[in-house]
């Protein structure tokens, strides 16, 4: 398993799609702190610069999988991988006598470890370059906010675990990659606007509203459009709750669907 | 005798066409199995069941004594080395990378053995290249793709349409190697084509599949044997010719002709001339033919589409 896996990165990391990926990783994580930067003197809102606009906020806004990076990178990844079934060198995999359980697993936890890793130095640069125009957050920056800081990061990095599972349950089930570009942008877009609706709807009831908590929950739940990771200064047990459960399920159920069809598929 | 693969009535349909119909062929250790079918012929469906890509709807196969439908099945099938339709392999990466994934997939750890391996096939001067294997001609990449199926010492070795698209050097290439790997390492080989002429320099067993059913399994002696000899014979008299030659050979071998006659089957022709020399019968043409293992091909399919 583990030569397995330590091949798929070997792949993943020697295609051009890669370096692709790497330099739009790069030229966001400058870019979007300059843009915030420019646009809010240029529009006189400086003020709002350290409240509104900070490097915290620019550090968890890397981490939005419907944009920018969190959108484009899951698409290369998951053209990177579907390359093993185009190109046919799953079949290596196959008749060297590897399982398609393995063969699953493997793709996942190297599509998982590069888009973590890819991700949380886009989301570290991205704060290094946003702290040489603004602070890291209103207030003074204590020990508890590393803490909260590190557990963040922590939580990011298991939904885009899960992220990576539904591009691996993707390009595995995908006949080509067009197929796979679009089921992804499908499951993205499809998300991010039943997120956007659900989190309107939720707005506009009243707390005390029995229906409010479901609205909550189901919006926690929704791995593209959930607010709940990086926004506050500490998390509750039923934030942690909640923020765990919607990673590990789908993680769960993209790799367990994954691996039944891909035992029942026939390769070329 | 050891059987590398026994397969019993196997049956594959997609989409309602039946591919397969009751495919069973037996290759014993050492053979280089000739396998041999026109396009769509279900030639390359059976060698996806043996590697595993796909599933049979119904039968059975057992590979070097292990059962399909048993799990231990991956195990012998890492005994096995295989191309199917195209080599397998990394387009992006030197003929020395592939060769390392193929030994990270394989979990092995022997520079060394990638570099003899590609010695073997005749690419070692690529060891030290960054050429990607993307733009290596037709003839580079199958002799790669042979030398990543190399790489596990398989002791079985399945090449589906091996010749396809190379030139007539690297034809010669590939198929001495096949002898060599064979006669050499002892490798028995699976090899499905529809070039039967090519396959006939290297077969010594063969399967012949027409519409997803073995219609024959034959060795190479006996198909020798079934491929018979044409001798036709021109004389200035035919009757004494026919007087001469009917004592030596029965009706079913000896047929009249206008100005001659033809002879079927092996004679010894030196032995034949020299009769009718000594006869004073006046020889104005001979013509040799050996019917090929193309014409038994159409003779046991009827005939239909080429091989």
């Amino acid at each position: 398993m583990r030569n397995l896996y330590v091949t798929d990165l070997k792949r993943i990391l020697k295609d051009k799609l890669f370096v692709v990926t790497c330099i739009l990783a790069g030229v966001f994580a400058v870019v979007n702190p300059l843009l915030n930067k420019v646009i809010f003197e240029a529009l006189d809102l400086g003020e709002l610069l350290g409240n509104m606009v900070n490097a915290k906020s620019m550090l968890f806004s890397a981490f939005i999988p419907g944009d920018n990076l969190g959108l484009i990178m899951p698409i290369l990844i998951a053209i990177i991988v579907s390359k093993d079934f185009s190109q046919g060198t799953v079949r290596n995999k196959i008749i060297s006598g590897r399982s398609r359980t393995e063969i699953f697993i493997s793709h996942l936890l190297a599509s998982a470890t590069v888009m973590c890793v890819l991700m949380l130095l886009h989301a570290l640069l991205t704060l290094g370059v946003s702290l040489c125009f603004f602070p890291y957050q209103a207030t003074d920056f204590t020990a508890a906010d590393l803490g909260y800081l590190m557990a963040s990061l922590a939580f990011e990095m298991l939904v885009y675990f899960a992220i990576a599972a539904i591009v691996t349950f993707i390009a595995t089930v995908a006949k080509n990659m067009g197929i796979c570009i679009l089921l992804y942008l499908a499951v993205s877009f499809g998300f991010s606007i039943v997120g956007a609706v659900l989190q309107v709807a939720g707005a506009l009831l009243d707390p005390a509203n029995k229906l409010y908590g479901v609205f909550e929950f189901l919006n926690a739940l929704n791995i593209y459009t959930s607010t709940l990771i990086g926004a506050g200064a500490t998390y509750s047990v039923k934030q942690v709750l909640y923020i765990l459960t919607a990673p590990i399920a789908i993680t769960a159920v993209s790799t367990i669907l994954g691996v039944r069809l891909f035992a029942r598929k026939n390769l070329k | 005798m050891e059987y590398v693969l026994q397969a019993e009535a196997l049956t594959k349909s997609y989409r309602g066409n039946r591919v397969l119909n009751g495919v069973s062929m037996n290759i014993q250790r050492g053979d280089i199995y000739g396998f041999v079918g026109e396009n769509g012929s279900g030639k390359t469906t059976v060698i996806r069941l043996i590697t595993g890509l796909i599933y049979a709807d119904s039968g059975e196969f057992t590979l070097f004594g292990t059962k399909s439908s048993d799990p231990t099945i991956r195990t012998a099938r890492a005994r096995v080395g295989a191309i199917v339709e195209s080599p397998s392999i990394y387009l992006n990466m030197s003929a020395k990378e592939n060769l390392l994934m193929q030994n990270g997939i394989l979990g092995i750890r022997d520079e060394e053995k990638c570099k003899t391996t590609l010695e073997t096939v005749g690419l070692g001067d690529l060891w030290d290249s960054n050429k990607r294997a993307g733009d290596f001609s037709l003839g580079m990449r199958q002799r790669l793709g042979i030398a990543m199926a190399l790489l596990g010492d398989p002791e079985f070795i399945i090449l589906d349409e091996p010749m396809n698209g190379l030139d007539p050097a690297g034809i010669v290439e590939i198929r001495e190697l096949i002898l060599h790997l064979n006669r050499n390492m002892g490798i028995t080989f699976l090899i499905s084509s529809h070039i039967l002429t090519e396959l006939s320099l290297v077969a010594t067993r063969y399967g012949i599949i027409s519409r997803g059913r073995i219609l024959q399994e034959i060795s190479a002696e006996e198909l020798e044997g079934v491929c018979r000899h044409t001798t036709v014979i021109k004389v200035a008299d035919r009757e004494a010719l026919l007087a001469l030659l009917s004592a030596d050979f029965d009706n079913t071998m000896l047929f009249p002709l206008d100005g001659g006659v033809r002879i079927e089957g092996d004679i010894d022709l030196n032995a034949v001339l020299g009769k009718i020399i000594d006869a004073g019968i006046t020889i104005t043409a001979v013509n040799t033919h050996r019917s090929s293992i193309e014409d038994y091909y159409l003779s046991m399919t009827g005939g239909g589409r080429r091989a």
